[in-house]
């Protein structure tokens, strides 16, 4: 059995290889992203550090890619076909190679009958970074902007669009009514945005024949779908670690957003097809959502927002009953905060999960209610060590036979080696695995990566 | 004769209206302008300057973090980026050439604002300082440089980048990495910890790239940085000055105007 020692060892190994091959194989280029050089700017002129946003990267993300208080699309954008270079092309057009090539995972109890022979056991293996993401965004012309993301993940061996709209900005006066149209984010805007994350993603492992979670997932646990044994439409289980609702990856619909009354206060309406499902739109009705935000963005080097939505669900999950299986709308309730000082960047999001129209039969053996936290603080220890914590809460809902509320705390110290590339080394921890029971949530004991995030 | 009379005219009616125009596109100092302006500021300045123009915004911090540059504070810095005289204000002309340009890593270009908005951002930030209300900024003279570099004007060049020790903070070949910078001794006016510029790669060269941009910069240093300014060094000795411009062009593999 791998020691602890041990896996710190490895990751160290690891860390120091990647140091140097980093090292030795960026070159003095101006290596930085599409809208980094279209605007000849270094990153962080609009991230904290990347994915996270700064005040001024929001406003950039919220003006539909131009610059905050302008609409430049027309100036920058403006060029016919025979003109373009490899440069505008390069300046549309961006990718991020992000992942671990170490991951090393504990548990508490080896091989348990519920997992999948050989995949819950104490692990450390090295491994090619898994997330590769295409992206073309911009501005087409003034106020009209586009974004696609072409995202091919090794782990889960799938590749396709993660997300991909359009944005209509500024229709009726500056920052009146923004709209997005397409596969969209709902929470890009919202003050715990579900895809800007330190701490990536780990993804659960599911027992194949079974469909139960056999190894937990690590993941802003607020934004996730929290309950166990709930089905999307075509009866697929829906992961309770799985992003969804408003805290989607993607969704398909459209969203109407601004600030009316100054900078202050933001409203956001949303429509979407809902269900859960990459494509395609099988449920009967649509989900609606809405959302407001106040922020406080002035002097000091500080800001801070406070946000709230409601997503009401339609026919968006199902269960399964004795008899075969039910719709149910699903909804969520969720408030987020942010506060930004310096080198201090503090966020969070509680949510709260609600199940509606459930069969009565189905009433005995399924928590209709679930809810989550997640405390995040990034937070710069030197010009390019970057330190992110992490808290997560899952109190699980659905059904009673599998749900276990789970709590993770996680550690990561990333160093960027160049304002786009860096290196990073992870720990999470179980704060409840001390608790009785094997499951998953339980079983997980610490887990430990390290990888690298190159956007260029 | 009649047509040369009426080529005069054509020519006098082109000037005024461009004189016209000129003047239409800065718009006269008055309330109308300050509020414009303030407005413009608001939705896309203040995120790194601040509200107050004091370049605390809520964004500011994240571009030099533990290092400079910090966003111009416009309430009380000097400023970097001029054609004046080192430690005086910027001209209009400055301020307007920064907005429309940018600054290669930290400022993104505002050419999105038409020039009567950057007029009037312009009116509104100057209102924070009141030494803009006592002073009329005067820009030095540059004259012209020769037509292009020689061989050996750009030897003498180098010479001069010895003289001067701008090898001390830029290095040997201008890479920025001279004995001074990567001590980290060097500084800026709020001891942030600021890096010499790699002369190597013109397109990050914050006061413009082209030969009139680096004399420029060369006559009137880069205030609140370690970069002096040698108006007073090459007073007289102009042509001198330039073939430093051209050695310094040079370094990127950059020849003639």
């Amino acid at each position: 059995m791998p020691s602890k020692h041990a896996a710190i060892r490895a990751a160290i190994t690891g860390l120091a290889l990647l140091s140097g091959i980093s090292a030795l194989s960026v070159q003095p280029a101006q290596a930085i992203p599409a809208f980094a050089r279209k605007y000849t700017l270094d990153c962080v002129a609009c991230h904290t550090a990347p994915p996270r946003l700064n005040t001024f990267g929001e406003r950039f993300l919220e003006n539909g890619y131009q610059l905050p208080g302008t609409e430049d699309g027309g100036i920058t954008g403006k060029k016919s076909l025979g003109d373009l270079s490899l440069d505008d092309f390069a300046n549309y057009t961006g990718v991020r190679l992000r992942g671990n090539v170490l991951r090393s995972h504990h548990f508490k109890q080896q091989n348990p009958p519920i997992a999948d022979r050989g995949t819950v056991h104490n692990n450390s293996e090295f491994g090619f970074p898994e997330i590769f993401s295409l992206f073309t965004a911009g501005s087409l012309t003034k106020n009209i902007g586009f974004f696609a993301e072409l995202e091919s993940n090794l782990e889960e061996s799938s590749t396709g669009i993660e997300r991909a709209f359009m944005t209509f900005n500024n229709l009726g006066g500056n920052n009146l009514v923004n709209i997005r149209v397409g596969r969209i984010d709902p929470s890009a805007t919202f003050s715990f945005s579900t895809l800007r994350q330190q701490l990536e993603f780990v993804g659960d492992s599911v027992n194949t024949s079974t469909n139960m979670v056999q190894r937990a997932g690590l993941f802003p646990l607020a934004a996730s779908a929290k309950f166990y044994g709930l089905h999307n439409r075509s009866g697929s289980v829906i992961s309770p670690y799985a992003p969804s609702l408003y805290n989607a990856v993607a969704e398909t619909g459209i969203e109407v957003r601004g600030r009316p009354f100054g900078d202050w206060f933001m409203y956001q309406i949303g429509l979407l097809n809902g269900a859960n499902e990459t494509f395609g739109d099988s449920n009967r009705g649509k989900d609606v959502y809405g959302a407001v935000r106040f922020d406080y963005a002035r002097t000091a080097h500080f800001s801070a927002s406070l946000s709230g939505f409601a997503y009401l669900g339609n026919s968006n999950a199902t269960i399964l009953t004795g008899t075969g299986q039910a719709d149910v709308n699903w909804h969520r309730y969720g408030i987020a905060a942010h506060v930004r000082y310096k080198m201090f960047d503090l966020y969070g999001m509680y949510t709260l999960d609600r199940i509606a129209h459930m069969p009565t039969a189905a009433l005995t053996s399924f928590d209709t209610s679930a809810s989550g936290l997640s405390l995040a603080l990034d937070t710069y220890v030197t010009n390019r060590t970057l330190l992110s914590l992490r808290y997560d809460h899952m109190d699980a809902g659905g059904d009673l036979s599998q749900r276990t509320s789970q709590s993770f705390a996680g550690f990561q110290l990333k160093q960027y080696l160049r304002s786009n590339v860096a290196i990073f080394a992870r720990t999470d921890h179980n704060l409840r695995r001390a608790e009785d029971g094997n499951a998953a949530a339980r079983n997980l004991r610490h887990a430990l990566f390290a990888g690298i995030d190159i956007a260029y | 004769m009649h047509v040369t009379r009426l080529k005069y005219v054509a020519i006098l009616i082109v000037m005024g209206l461009c004189a016209s125009t000129a003047q239409a596109v800065k718009p006269p100092l008055n309330r109308d302008t300050l509020t414009e302006g303030r407005r413009i500021y608001e939705q896309a300045c203040a995120w790194c300057h601040g509200i107050g123009g004091e370049g605390d915004g809520p964004a500011g911090w994240f571009i030099g973090r533990y290092s400079s540059p910090r966003p111009r504070n416009f309430v009380k810095d000097g400023y970097k980026l001029r054609s004046t005289a080192s430690g005086e204000l910027p001209t209009d002309q400055d301020l307007f050439k920064v907005i429309t340009r940018g600054i290669p890593g930290v400022m993104p270009s505002y050419r999105s604002l038409n020039e009567q908005e950057r007029w009037q951002v312009i009116a509104y930030l100057k209102s924070w300082n009141p030494a803009f209300k006592e002073e009329q900024p005067v820009p030095l003279t540059f004259p012209s440089g020769p037509q292009g570099p020689t061989e050996a004007g750009i030897q003498n060049g180098r010479n001069l980048y010895v003289k001067y020790d701008c090898r001390v903070c830029h290095g040997d070949n201008g890479e920025g990495d001279g004995p001074e910078a990567t001590a980290g001794h060097l500084r800026d006016t709020y001891e942030l910890p600021i890096r010499a510029t790699k002369l190597t790669d013109p397109s990050s060269f914050k006061n413009g790239a082209s030969p009139q941009d680096i004399f420029r910069t060369l006559m009137t240093g880069m205030d609140g940085t370690p970069m002096p300014a040698y108006a007073n060094e090459f007073a007289g000795q102009e042509e001198a000055l330039w073939e430093l411009v051209w050695y310094l062009r040079s370094l990127s593999g950059q020849e003639g105007s």
